[in-house]
């Protein structure tokens, strides 16, 4: 009887043992993936381009975005826009603490956040659509 | 416009394999572990009803209790897997095998407990405990599979969230009008022979719609405030909600006598407001609200008084109503570090069961008797492990809704394992809710199903984009009325 004992106890201890290894593997794979995260730098967020009837920018497109990034029709911008109906300096986004805002700079016809207006300064939501002219973009989040 | 249509490709149904070895090398571990406690289960069942009658054991039989059964569920988890990789979506490798852990574990405590505890015919023929939760797991596996292969799109979360949350509501008040009460609270709602818990579903909803008003709202309650004298206050407009969901609350704890799902929505809102704002003043005032509201529910209402009462001193009355807590103490101690082993537990007392509840309230009182201290560990780590993958998935999330969203669910199934496993260990009064894929319970584990299968749907790397923002109509307006070229 003794010796069926040690046999089933050890057959217990193998499946605590078993689900400890799976514990063990699962935390492989998690740090894995926590370092190919951590590789690279951390983009602060991209802009998409969903709709530019001209080409510049590139329709699918899609810029990493700096903490300040300017946009407009002047090649000095930061993303230039091949639009009629942009400014030379048109808006400018900027991420300050932990927010997007966009900030449109007086231009002559505007910049639209979901459709609605600017009116200096406002919030920017990771999904949201900013529109100038006829283009189109999306923030999304940085990659990595 | 085409551009437009370029841009966003629309996603096909193409079938293109994409292999998933991680899940399935997680899943083969599970398989052997659950094939090795189901052994060593059957083999202390064995041995025990021979010494029982006095019989001699010539050879040691691992058979387990019942090996179709497990047969079955392994094979419906690798049918999943199967069909994830046809499916060919890069969505997440890890959750599926950890909650599938936690599935095959539930299955073996409840094959292990006395069949008879809940009983259910179908058509004639007798369906005892174990299998019943079998079906609910065959059950819960299909929701997941569907939920993480169709769901490719949010929008349909995203853009009704106010109706989720008034089917939310409604579900509250047929359960206020048409419920029964059972152990003095007032949760299941039947309909015909199909009777269940809303208020496991209820919590899905809830976060659905937080996730859609906290991101539609965020910049709002994270910038603004209102200013009374020194005092800096959220914007007050903005905290209504906050004073509605803690209404709710109290009204989930009064009326349904329900006290574990009125604290898991009031934690997982907190939790959602702080990941959404980053304030701590918000959940420093939810506190304050949740501690007076639970000074006067506890001076108003006899359950919540009975509940905390034996919380505090379950040794008043040992025999009554301090019975279950004290019994799971004792099964705790029973236990000791390493466990008495699979199916050896203390058999019944008089015929009845020491924990009545094991099934539904106290599976850990169960896994830390038959696995000890160290089975109890691993389990929560388990949970540990379904926590962080879902906040890992709301950190690489695309926009707001879906992050909080994956938030919020990884939220739920850590704050209710969290919840249920501190009352049973007499670290706050007990509340009736279940242990997340453990439990017994067709709702818990669809509920819960819900849940895993919305973030794999979520985890998808290679998902399309959110879809358009709300107002399609202003932006064209807008856009008709550009002004003279600059």
């Amino acid at each position: 009887m003794d010796g069926f004992v040690i046999i089933l106890w050890l057959v217990r201890l193998g499946f605590l043992l078993l689900i400890y290894g799976f514990l063990f593997a699962v935390a492989r794979v998690l740090m894995r993936d926590l370092r190919a995260a951590s590789r690279g730098p951390t983009e602060l967020g991209r802009l998409v381009v969903l709709a530019s009837p001209r080409g510049e920018p590139q329709p699918g497109a899609s810029y990493p975005l700096d903490a300040v990034t300017h946009l407009g029709r002047d090649v000095n911008n930061g993303i230039v826009l091949d639009d009629p109906f942009a400014s030379a300096e048109h808006a400018v986004l900027t991420y300050r603490g932990r927010n997007w805002y966009v900030e449109d700079l007086s231009s002559t016809n505007g910049t639209f956040v979901n459709g609605v207006p600017v009116e200096g300064l406002g919030p920017l939501g990771f999904g949201d659509e900013v529109q100038v002219g006829e283009i189109r973009f999306r923030l999304d989040r940085g990659r990595g | 416009m085409s551009a437009v249509a370029q841009a966003r490709p629309l996603a096909g149904f193409r079938i293109r394999p994409r292999p998933r070895t991680t899940e399935l090398g997680l899943l083969a571990i599970v398989a052997v572990t659950l094939v090795v406690g189901a052994a060593s289960l059957g083999a202390t069942q064995q041995l025990r009803e021979a010494t029982e009658a006095g019989v001699t054991l010539k050879a040691l039989d691992f058979t387990p209790p019942d090996p179709q059964g497990l047969l079955v569920y392994l094979g419906a988890l690798l049918a999943v897997h199967v069909a994830f990789v046809l499916a060919g979506r890069r969505t997440d490798q890890v959750l599926l095998p950890t909650a599938a852990m936690l599935g095959g574990i539930g299955l073996l405590l409840m094959q292990r407990l006395p069949q008879d505890l809940v009983t259910q015919s179908f058509g004639g023929t007798q369906l005892g405990l174990g299998q019943l939760q079998l079906a609910w797991l065959l059950v819960a596996l299909t929701v997941v599979a569907t939920l993480a292969i169709a769901v490719r799109s949010d929008a349909w979360l995203r853009t009704y969230k106010y109706t989720w949350a008034a089917a939310g509501i409604g579900l509250l008040l047929l359960v206020f009008v048409f419920g029964s009460e059972s152990n003095g609270a007032r949760l299941s709602l039947s309909i015909g022979p199909v009777s269940g818990q809303p208020s496991e579903l209820l919590k899905v909803i809830l976060v659905v719609f937080l996730a859609g008003y906290l991101s539609e709202n965020r910049a709002l309650l994270a910038e603004e405030s209102t200013r009374i004298g020194p005092i800096t206050l959220p914007p007050l407009p903005y905290l209504a909600p906050m004073v509605a969901m803690w209404a709710i609350a109290l009204g989930i704890v009064v009326v349904q006598k329900d006290l574990g799902a009125a604290l898991l929505f009031f934690a997982v809102f907190l939790g959602l407001l702080y990941i959404a704002t980053g304030r701590p003043s918000y959940v420093v005032g939810g506190l304050i609200l949740f501690v007076a509201g639970a000074f006067v529910l506890y001076n108003l209402f006899g359950h919540v008084h009975a509940r905390v009462d034996n919380w505090l001193n379950p040794w008043a009355d040992p025999q009554g109503a301090g019975f279950q807590v004290v019994q799971a103490l004792y099964a705790f101690g029973r236990g000791g570090v390493l466990g008495v082993g699979l199916g050896a537990g203390l058999p019944l007392i008089g015929g009845h069961l020491p924990v009545p509840a094991v099934h539904t309230d106290y599976p850990l009182a169960a896994i830390g008797e038959e696995l000890g201290l160290i089975g109890l560990l691993a389990v929560l780590g388990l949970y540990l492990v379904l926590v962080s993958r879902g906040l890992r998935i709301a950190s690489a999330g695309h926009d707001e809704f879906r992050s909080l969203l994956a938030a919020g669910l990884a939220l739920v199934i850590g704050v209710q394992a969290f919840i249920i496993a501190a009352g049973n260990l007499k670290l706050i009064p007990l509340t009736g809710i279940t242990l997340p894929f453990i439990s017994y319970g067709g709702s818990s584990l669809l509920a819960n199903a819900l849940v895993v299968g919305l973030l794999l749907a979520l985890s998808d790397r290679g998902a399309e984009p959110p879809p358009a923002p709300r107002d399609r109509r202003r932006r064209f307006r807008g856009f008709r009325l550009g002004k003279v070229r600059a």
